[in-house]
């Protein structure tokens, strides 16, 4: 079983693989890697389209599309109060967790982007003719605790096993290798997406990456490229007000224009607005001049991650670009610089975080060669309240995770039987400054004067940068019966609820729902190897051919019963053991790839660009 | 020590014979944790390349596909491997646990200051009230010359003359410094 990488983004989401030692985003039928990260939604509030079908349904008006919902991940209703207002996205009544009401439902942020998972983890089914083993899902590098937390916690309820989540622009330097270089380099990550741009700065320590700083802007992107020349345009043509689908009409425009210019020096941009063709010429220099402000802003976040990490433009060795945003060459020249050497350009930059994550996912998997160990580390720094709202610091950012802490506390009160633990993360000294991330309470302790207890409080941050916190009454051995809830997260009750809720929104008996999903998939499997028998049955070896068809009886059988354990195990079983079979397929299709075009199909749903 | 599954002897984190991860052990000396001499005077670079040959083996990245009682103890390990890093790359907490054995300061070190130190102190808080930056200046000079004297109980201890009885008070004098000039 191959492991899965996942670029969950905020405009976009990918998923690739490492196949024959080289890694690969898988492809749909027209041959696109990126999967537009929305859901569609109908007016009941139940999920009808993820991806490009979500978006073309966006402008209908019996529903709502889901995009952009990475910016709600793991935050607090107030944190993003202005966001949902901006996407017109209707927030629910709930002072704790984000929720919008569509119809009769409250749907959270983490449900639609499990829709996301699922939907870039049946492309990988598909593709890989099988299900894939587990999966590394990337996160930008200043995602706080509740953040992570709400990415795993869509993967759970995607039904997808998380091996590990990884900062995006670490995945970015492994995609290019520079894991490899020379002792002590820096790396510059510089990613600018569709809406959204963050810069990293990672320092090299023999096969050993480590964050030093990140800034960024989350309202900054290619979009704002597109309607900086839609406007202009609108101006030139002395276009009036236009109704809501013409002005999408002509952003959209303005897109492919933007597009064009990055390849040519002129180009011509048509588009039809309430019935008014419209053609207009188009210089890349115009263009330039007009984004020239935008670009500048991107340069204000590189100069503080430089003077927060203590270092000068001279320091850097290697730069990247990531995002569709770099493709434009007036912001490669910009960042070649302000940096003062090229940027690597080699990958394709939407696809970049994602082959970095399928990268680590193979290493991940054992079977890679590379002996390149990724060290993430705390972005913000974790603690806990003290007296007077002060806080104290347990594990400070930069640690390199896993990590863990103690420290030990007392009481403050003659008597007192409960201690609160409030864990906060951030920088600053004062906790209404920081980010509340979870409250519980060690109780239950015998009364004793105050200062008296010894309350031990260990902080554990895990591989995935995900904190778990533990008490101790020392003298009495009390423990805390921690349920640690994130304070803007759901709880682990929400979260089965949501799994069940995903599974099937209609049926109510658990067993059937589960045997229905078995059934779905054993049949798929079954689909795929008689296919591929029949396809290809000179590809079969000895008496593989009586083998594979004596288990896939055995499943055809199973799947009339009622047996879900034995359609399960079948359905494995079968994957097993024709595993061999469909390698074979796949490298007799790579070798004809490289000369007739039959098998460009294949190749293309491979990931391998065409050529 | 006996490998907990296969019951061969074992030396270090991972099983030789059968690839387990041994349980970390709790209370091992930090230094000995890295295979150095217990010294206060010591090479970052060294502390930092035993780490690394470390990581390599416990790292929860190695145990993906093991047994969770094995990815379990990887992270712990890890963990504790981390947190040992930082405390002997700083000159402060590796000083501590040469004198205490402990890389943190007791939750009552006050009671380690002398009358005449604490005097140092509010006269430095009075200048400082007046001109912050003359204060500041002044709570660097004391700074180094702690400091100094710090790194010369050390050289005298590694050279097998002397004690580290001192060294507590001198930690404790430096722990309250900076927290004098941090609220400068």
């Amino acid at each position: 079983m191959a492991n899965i990488g996942i670029d969950l983004g905020t405009t976009h989401s990918l998923v690739a693989t490492v196949f024959a030692g080289k890694a690969r985003c898988l492809l749909d039928g027209g041959q696109r890697a990126l999967v537009p990260s929305a859901v569609r939604y109908d007016t009941t509030g139940v999920p009808r389209a993820v991806g490009e079908a979500a978006l073309t349904a966006a402008s209908d008006p019996d529903g709502i599309t889901f995009t952009s919902v990475k910016r709600f991940m793991g935050r607090s209703p107030a944190d993003v109060a202005d966001e949902a207002a901006l996407f017109h996205y209707p927030l629910a009544e709930d002072e704790r967790v984000i929720r919008f009401t569509v119809g009769e439902r409250e749907i959270t942020p983490v449900e639609i982007s499990s829709f996301v998972l699922r939907f870039l983890h049946a492309r990988a089914e598909e593709v890989l003719l099988g299900r894939p083993g587990g999966a590394v899902i990337t996160v930008p590098a200043y995602f706080d605790d509740a953040q992570r937390q709400a990415t795993r916690d869509a993967a759970r309820i995607a039904g997808i096993t998380v091996l590990r989540l990884l900062a995006e622009p670490t995945a970015a330097a492994l995609a290019y290798g520079l894991e490899r270089c020379a002792e002590g380099q820096r790396v510059v990550v510089y990613d600018l997406g569709g809406g959204t741009f963050d810069v990293s700065i990672l320092e090299l320590h023999e096969g050993v990456f480590q964050v030093l700083s990140t800034a960024g802007d989350t309202h900054l992107g290619g979009d704002d490229f597109d309607r900086a020349l839609a406007g202009l345009l609108r101006e030139q043509a002395g276009l009036g007000a236009l109704s809501g689908i013409s002005a999408r009409a002509l952003v959209r425009a303005a897109q492919v224009a933007k597009e064009a210019l990055s390849d040519t020096e002129t180009t011509t941009l048509k588009v039809e607005l309430d019935g008014r063709r419209i053609e207009a010429g188009l210089d890349r220099g115009t263009f330039e001049r007009l984004i020239h402000p935008l670009i500048a802003r991107t340069g204000a976040a590189c100069r503080q991650a430089l003077s927060d990490a203590g270092l000068t433009p001279e320091d850097i060795d290697e730069v990247v670009l990531v995002g569709g945003s770099t493709r434009v060459p007036a912001v490669r020249a910009y960042v070649g610089e302000l940096f003062g050497r090229a940027p690597h350009t080699g990958l394709d930059p939407d696809q970049v975080v994602a082959l970095g994550a399928a990268i680590q996912a193979d290493i991940l998997s054992g079977n890679s060669e590379t002996d390149t160990l990724l060290v993430d580390v705390v972005p913000l720094s974790l603690g806990m309240e003290t007296v007077g709202g002060v806080v104290e610091r347990i594990i400070p950012r930069t640690s390199a995770i896993p990590a863990t802490a103690t420290q030990t506390f007392t009481t403050h009160v003659d008597g007192q039987t409960g201690v609160d633990i409030h864990v906060v993360q951030g920088e600053r000294e004062l906790v209404r400054d920081c980010r509340s991330l979870a409250r519980f309470t060690l109780s239950g302790l015998p009364p004793m004067a105050a200062g008296v207890p010894r309350v031990r409080v260990e902080f554990t941050v895990d591989a995935d940068g995900i904190l778990r916190v533990a008490a101790t009454e020392e003298l009495t051995a009390t423990t805390a019966a921690i349920d640690v809830q994130p304070s803007y997260g759901l709880s682990d009750d929400e979260i089965e609820q949501m799994l069940d809720d995903a599974i099937d929104n209609a049926e109510d008996d658990i067993d059937t729902r589960l045997l229905i999903e078995a059934r779905v998939q054993g049949e798929q499997i079954l689909g795929h190897i008689t296919a591929a028998m029949q396809a290809d049955a000179a590809l079969l070896e000895g008496d593989e051919q009586a083998h594979f068809q004596a288990v896939a009886d055995d499943l055809k059988a199973a799947l009339s019963s009622s047996d879900r354990q034995r359609i399960l195990q079948l359905g494995e079983r079968l994957d097993e053991i024709t595993a061999g079979f469909a390698q074979r397929r796949i490298e007799r299709d790579l070798a004809l790839a490289i000369g007739g075009k039959a098998a460009a199909e294949v190749a293309e749903k491979l990931g391998l660009s065409p050529s | 020590m006996i490998c907990w599954r296969c019951h061969e002897p074992v030396q270090g984190a991972v099983c030789v014979g059968c690839g387990s991860i041994q349980p970390p052990r709790p209370g091992v000396d930090l230094f000995a944790m890295f295979g150095l001499p217990r010294r206060y005077h010591i090479d970052t670079d060294e502390i930092d390349r035993a780490w690394r040959a470390i990581s390599r083996k416990v790292h929860p990245d190695r145990f993906v596909a093991r047994p969770a009682v094995e990815r379990r103890m990887s992270l712990q390990w890890t963990a504790s491997l981390n947190e040992a890093r930082r405390a002997l790359r700083d000159p402060i907490r590796r000083a501590w646990f040469l004198a205490t054995g402990v890389p943190n300061p007791p939750e009552r070190s006050g009671g380690l200051l002398d009358p005449d130190f604490l005097e140092e102190v509010f006269e430095l808080q009075a200048q400082a009230s007046t001109d912050p930056e003359a204060g500041r200046a002044r709570a660097d000079v004391i700074h180094a010359a702690l400091m100094g004297s710090l790194e010369e109980i050390f050289r005298r201890w590694e050279a097998g003359e002397g004690s580290l009885d001192a060294v507590e008070g001198c930690l404790a004098r430096l722990g309250m410094l900076s927290r004098t000039r941090a609220q400068l």
